[in-house]
């Protein structure tokens, strides 16, 4: 029936794809090909010579620096995604089987801290584990401890924990956004045909909750490895990462094309990175029973 | 729920609200030191924040910026939305790629990717681009929270209004929009909350301007003093408030989108013979 209106409504609402395609092309996506374009250029004298330079790449891939830089901000991202999974899961589990007046109240307690930026959550993290802090308060009061722990602070740890901190939120709202979609006359049936809830969970619930692993776990990856001010702020020495390097060499040294250069190859490691779990997950045998179709 | 997920549960949320805490604990305590343990109760934080110029025209830029940003994210949000639920969308995967692409791109890069492009037409960094360049980094947010309403939409709807002779904004008017408004809310507050949250991007892009995130960050580095803990926590205590008082509009409103009352086999027939015909 709807063939039948005047013809060109229904194409005028794909065309209101134009302007926010439109945004991204220019505020994005054309901005990351002049990465490309500045990397290939030189610097004399700290002015940008604009002619086809490989200087910035050769560096990039001789110096081990930057591979060592690139490293670290990937162990970041793989680390906090793990960690994000195997904590966030639970949690997921959890809210996903709260009455829904109760999901509500959980989704506000759990999107809140997101919503407090990155740096309030920094300064924060700083009053809780600093060297006056209240995590060593705490364990000189009780007396574990009679000097109070200086690696709390400005340490891998705590770079790790505030990582995770940021992006828990993340990875459980992927979660719980799969497990939604998971048809509870499924859950039902397997009870029925006698499965224990050992089994229901290993055979059923958690297959049908990998898309939302793996997106949760995307979107952590992406972010704890990207993220400037939580390793330059809460990592003191175990802070350079690429992305610190990036900000050192775009600010400071004003090297916009090894800046550039370093910005393209943590870009592309991360794409690589993506797309190898991204692999490996749909290669998982529960996986593929869902991909072909078994389950809905 | 057995004890040990509500054990689990409580843990966490309090896990998640520890660092906040300490934080709030702090603005009310009686000393110049942010030491435990803690010297008795005051107010004199929050009375000297009232007095700090420098804090306050910051917060007032803040606002200033996260209006138009909201504005504008929420606006492409919809359009995104709107194209990504209708029915003869080309390169839809692309278009979907497109969208996450901010999300996906570290934000340092992001914006020093922009600073040079920026420079190429001589643009200053400022308000403008900053704005632009925030709106953009929610825009994949906003798309999703207005997506996830308007696939709950009941199409026959709009449909029937089309039928009968509406034009396409009069059946968005009239039609789409009334159901929109509490999504809308949402998008426009998760705008404005994300903009007054962001530093990355104001360190790099505001130029001149300084927003109160630039501002506390700068004395951050140097020094902690409870008076920006009271900004902080004046700050939080407002998102909160906005969250909570979306979420109530979202319940009463967004929750239940108008369906028909009879959902019987002939409307779906018909609705499925529409879709494939």
């Amino acid at each position: 029936m709807a063939e039948n209106g005047p013809i060109g409504w229904r194409p005028s609402r794909a065309l209101l794809a134009l302007p926010p395609g439109l945004f991204v092309l220019v505020g994005a996506l054309v901005p990351m090909a002049i990465l490309v374009v500045f990397s290939l250029f030189r610097v004399e004298d700290l002015t940008l010579v604009p002619a086809i330079s490989f200087d910035s790449w050769s560096k990039i891939f001789v110096d081990p620096l930057y591979r060592h830089l690139v490293g670290i901000s990937l162990t970041y991202g793989l680390i906090t995604a793990a960690l994000a999974g195997l904590f966030g899961y639970p949690l997921a589990i959890g809210i996903w089987r709260m009455s829904n007046t109760w999901k509500g109240v959980a989704l506000i307690v759990l999107l809140t801290p997101l919503y407090t930026g990155d740096l309030m959550r920094l300064y924060a993290w700083r009053l809780v584990l600093g060297t006056e802090g209240l995590v060593n308060a705490f364990l000189l009061w009780i007396g574990i401890i009679h000097a109070p722990l200086k690696i709390l602070l400005f340490s891998p740890f705590a770079v790790h924990l505030v990582l995770f901190y940021d992006t828990l939120p993340f990875m459980v709202l992927g979660l719980l956004v799969s497990l939604e979609r998971i048809d509870r006359d499924l859950i039902e049936a397997s009870r029925d045909l006698g499965a224990s809830p050992l089994d229901t969970f290993t055979r059923v619930i958690l297959p049908l909750s990998i898309p939302g692993l793996a997106a949760g776990g995307f979107a952590v990856f992406a972010l704890a490895a990207g993220d400037l001010l939580t390793p330059q702020l809460m990592g003191g020495t175990s802070g350079v990462t690429a992305m610190a390097m990036i900000d050192n060499l775009f600010g400071t040294a004003f090297d916009w094309p090894m800046a550039s250069a370093l910005a393209v190859a943590l870009l592309v490691s991360l794409l690589a990175c993506l797309v190898i779990l991204g692999l490996a997950v749909s290669r998982l045998p529960p996986v593929q029973a869902v991909l072909r179709g078994g389950a809905r | 729920m057995s004890l040990l997920m509500r054990a689990y549960l409580f843990v966490f949320a309090a896990f998640l609200y520890l660092p906040i805490a300490v934080l709030a604990i702090f603005s009310f305590n009686a000393s110049e030191l942010m030491s435990f343990p803690l010297s008795g109760f005051t107010l004199d934080w929050y009375a000297s924040l009232s007095a700090n110029r420098t804090l306050l025209t910051g917060l007032l830029t803040s606002f200033l910026i996260a209006q138009p940003v909201a504005i504008l994210t929420t606006a492409l949000g919809l359009m995104a939305g709107l194209a990504l639920t209708g029915k003869r969308l080309l390169w839809r995967g692309a278009f979907i790629a497109a969208l996450l692409v901010p999300f996906i791109v570290p934000k340092g890069v992001l914006a020093i990717a922009q600073i040079m492009l920026m420079s190429r037409f001589g643009i200053p960094r400022g308000p403008g681009p900053l704005i632009l360049s925030e709106a953009l980094v929610i825009l994949p947010f906003t798309t999703l929270i207005l997506t996830a309403v308007l696939v709950r939409l009941d199409r026959r709807l709009e449909e029937a209004a089309r039928d009968l002779g509406a034009t396409p904004w009069t059946a968005f008017r009239y039609i789409i929009l009334p159901q929109l408004k509490a999504a809308l809310i949402a998008a426009y507050s998760v705008g404005v909350i994300l903009s007054l949250a962001d530093l990355t991007l104001s360190m790099f892009l505001a130029g001149r301007t300084q927003p109160l995130s630039v501002i506390v960050s700068s004395a951050f580095r140097t020094s902690l003093s409870p008076d920006l803990n009271a900004m902080q926590v004046s700050v939080l205590a407002v998102t909160i408030l906005v969250v909570i008082a979306v979420e109530i509009v979202r319940r009463r409103a967004g929750g239940r989108p108008v369906r028909f009352a009879e959902h019987d086999a002939t409307a779906e027939g018909e609705d499925i013979a529409a879709r494939t015909g």
